[in-house]
């Protein structure tokens, strides 16, 4: 279960203090599957940045699976983004120079797993997302879809407790962004908690709850059945 | 991550960029390769002289040389130059002395039909033990008379028995040698590496000392051979003819054993190397610290431009260290490689060396070690500034990099 209390971000932009996350309470369940949705400049990427410990926030509280994370080191950091975040990204970001089997591997190296159940691991979770004929093949050689699934299966390797996906069909066309949102839809039916960051509605819709997020504050909540 | 893989993966990240690898490599081993050359080779030759000389070391025999010819240089006034034949007799009085010989060096023309050839003259008596150098491959050794009746009778060096008689047999040959015709009734083999050979080449003349005094009267003995009896400290004995040949000489440094000989030789030789060492050490030093900027340049460069690599990595769960190990890994990888090719390298060129000159190359294990560790080392102080410009990085800004 994810909890967080009053989240506030603010950068010093020089002379200046800009407040991007203005007191964000938001509680979100267990295999729940919520999107957040805003426009640009909203706060929805500091966000998922502080969701996904990738940063601290300047005051509030956050509760990952009944732990503190908003006081915690940068090394305290890495080690809950190996064992409990898993991420997606709008680019991708697989490694140019390794193989899709390596790319997926490469959470759980950071994470201490043995050689050989890490590649079988990896190999399966391959399988999983339909890329079991694409286990050697480099980035460039795949196509945006396959790169995109490359991606998710790398995310799930520690079987983390927190899927966070950031635009994750925003460079994909129409048809390869369904069928990747039908991934997502199929992993929050096995149980995986997801959140999804856009600023498409359609792709928002997949979701079970909607959060919109205007100016560093949550501005509405929409629940769908 | 264990320590193979992260090796596996430094690898593989450099062979990503192999000529840019190499060439950063290239620096490194320039360095290496000329520190384990230049020492090799001059160890080598350091042994090479220390042992020639020291093969004449025999356990009843003490050589006694005057000294200015130990340490080449301007003569001083009244410095002795050669043993004269009270000399001898001083010597001759001691009572541990079983006999006293003397050999005689210089340089002359030889020649034989058509062929002249200007090659070292070293007389002698017909048997010593310090001339055990001149292992006889063909005919034999003169005589005990010969050297009575100073008998026109030689030994050739076998490269000076070539040059004169081509293929053809030289014993029982005529040579000519400052105007007198010689038998030749032997042949030496010419050691390539002997005191002689380093300094007078491989072309000389062995007969009886008393057939060369006749001939060439104004040329000095060189040394002085003295035989002791059994059971007499030898170094009492020496120091006491040095001593009482000083004082006939009225200079305190007139004289010295083979054994002040050898070290003052070898000191020399040290000095001489370790000036040498230092200089090439200096010049490798630069090469090595030219070439460990070049690391760090090119490790800088290599982060910025991983920088979103690196925040990938990092936003798969990597921690700091995880990533300063990687970059640092490389980095040493570089220099270790570079260090490993250049020893080779190094190595290499002393045996190179050695073939062409024949004189002996030594390669000291500790120096291998050291060289290698010392480049390893290298990559250690170079990669941990760029290795933790990575690993500082913040996730967020290093995702977004582009």
């Amino acid at each position: 279960m994810i909890v967080l209390r009053g989240i506030t971000k603010r950068y010093r932009a020089g002379e200046e203090t800009i407040s991007v996350l203005r007191g964000i309470d938001l509680t979100i369940e267990d295999g729940e599957f919520v999107s957040i949705m805003g426009p640009s400049g909203s706060g929805k990427s500091t966000l998922m940045h502080i969701l996904g410990c990738l940063d601290l926030p300047t005051g509030g509280s956050y509760e990952l699976d009944g732990m503190e994370v908003a006081k915690r080191s940068k090394r305290e950091l890495a080690e809950l983004r190996s064992q409990y975040i898993g991420f997606v990204f709008q680019n991708f970001h697989l490694l140019p120079r390794m193989t899709a089997l390596r790319n997926v591997e490469l959470p759980m190296m950071y994470a201490g797993v043995p050689r050989t159940k890490r590649r079988q691991r990896a190999t399966e979770l391959l399988y999983e997302v339909g890329l079991g004929d694409r286990v050697r093949h480099l980035p460039t050689a795949l196509s945006g879809g396959q790169k995109q699934r490359v991606a998710i299966a790398r995310a799930l390797a520690n079987s983390p407790r927190l899927l966070l996906a950031d635009e994750p069909t925003g460079a994909l066309d129409q048809a390869t962004g369904s069928e990747i949102m039908t991934l997502f839809s199929d992993l929050h039916q096995s149980g995986m908690t997801i959140v999804l960051i856009t600023h498409d509605p359609s792709v928002a819709a997949y979701a079970k709850r909607t959060i919109v997020l205007v100016d560093g504050s949550i501005v509405g909540e929409e629940v769908r059945e | 991550m264990n320590f193979g893989e992260m090796f596996m993966s430094a690898m593989a990240s450099l062979l990503a960029n192999k000529l840019r690898s190499f060439l950063t490599m290239l620096g490194i081993l320039i360095g290496v390769a000329s520190i384990i050359s230049i020492v090799a080779v001059g160890n080598g030759g350091k042994r090479a002289v220390v042992n020639a000389l020291s093969n004449g070391q025999t356990t009843n025999t003490i050589q006694i040389l005057p000294k200015e010819l130990v340490v080449p240089g301007l003569p001083q006034p009244g410095q002795v130059l050669s043993v004269s034949q009270a000399d001898l007799d001083i010597a001759q009085q001691f009572s541990g002395v079983e006999r006293v010989d003397y050999t005689i060096t210089g340089q002359t023309n030889v020649t034989a039909g058509t062929h002249t050839i200007n090659a070292s003259i070293d007389a002698g008596p017909d048997y010593l033990n310090t001339l055990a150098q001149f292992q006889v491959i063909k005919g034999h050794m003169f005589q005990a008379s010969d050297v009575v009746a100073a008998r026109p009778v030689v030994l050739l060096s076998n490269t000076l028995a070539g040059k004169l008689f081509g293929s053809g047999n030289p014993v029982g040959g005529i040579v000519t040698i400052g105007g007198t015709p010689f038998q030749v009734i032997g042949v030496t083999a010419s050691q390539q590496v002997n005191l002689f050979s380093l300094f007078l080449g491989s072309d000389y003349a062995y007969m009886p000392a008393t057939t060369c005094q006749n001939l060439f009267p104004t040329w000095g003995i060189t040394e002085m051979d003295v035989q002791t009896r059994p059971g007499v400290n030898q170094d009492e004995l020496a120091n006491h003819i040095v001593t009482a040949l000083n004082v006939n000489a009225g200079d305190a440094n007139a004289f010295e054993t083979s054994t002040g000989f050898l070290t003052t030789v070898e000191s020399t030789i040290n000095r001489v190397t370790s000036i040498l060492t230092l200089v090439i050490g200096a010049i490798a030093g630069i090469a090595l610290l030219v070439g460990g900027v070049g690391v760090m340049n090119i490790m800088l460069v290599s982060v910025t431009e991983r920088t979103q690599e690196i925040g990938i990595r990092m936003s798969l769960g990597a921690t700091r260290t995880a990533i300063l190990l990687q970059f640092l890994m490389e980095s040493v990888m570089i220099t270790a490689i570079g260090g490993l090719v250049g020893i080779l390298l190094g190595t290499g060129v002393g045996v190179a060396v050695s073939a062409i000159t024949h004189v002996p190359t030594f390669v000291q294990w500790p120096v291998v070690v050291f060289s290698f560790l010392f480049s390893a080392v290298i990559g250690v102080v170079c990669g941990l500034y760029p290795a933790n410009k990575a690993a500082r990085l913040n996730p967020i800004d290093a995702l977004r990099y582009e």
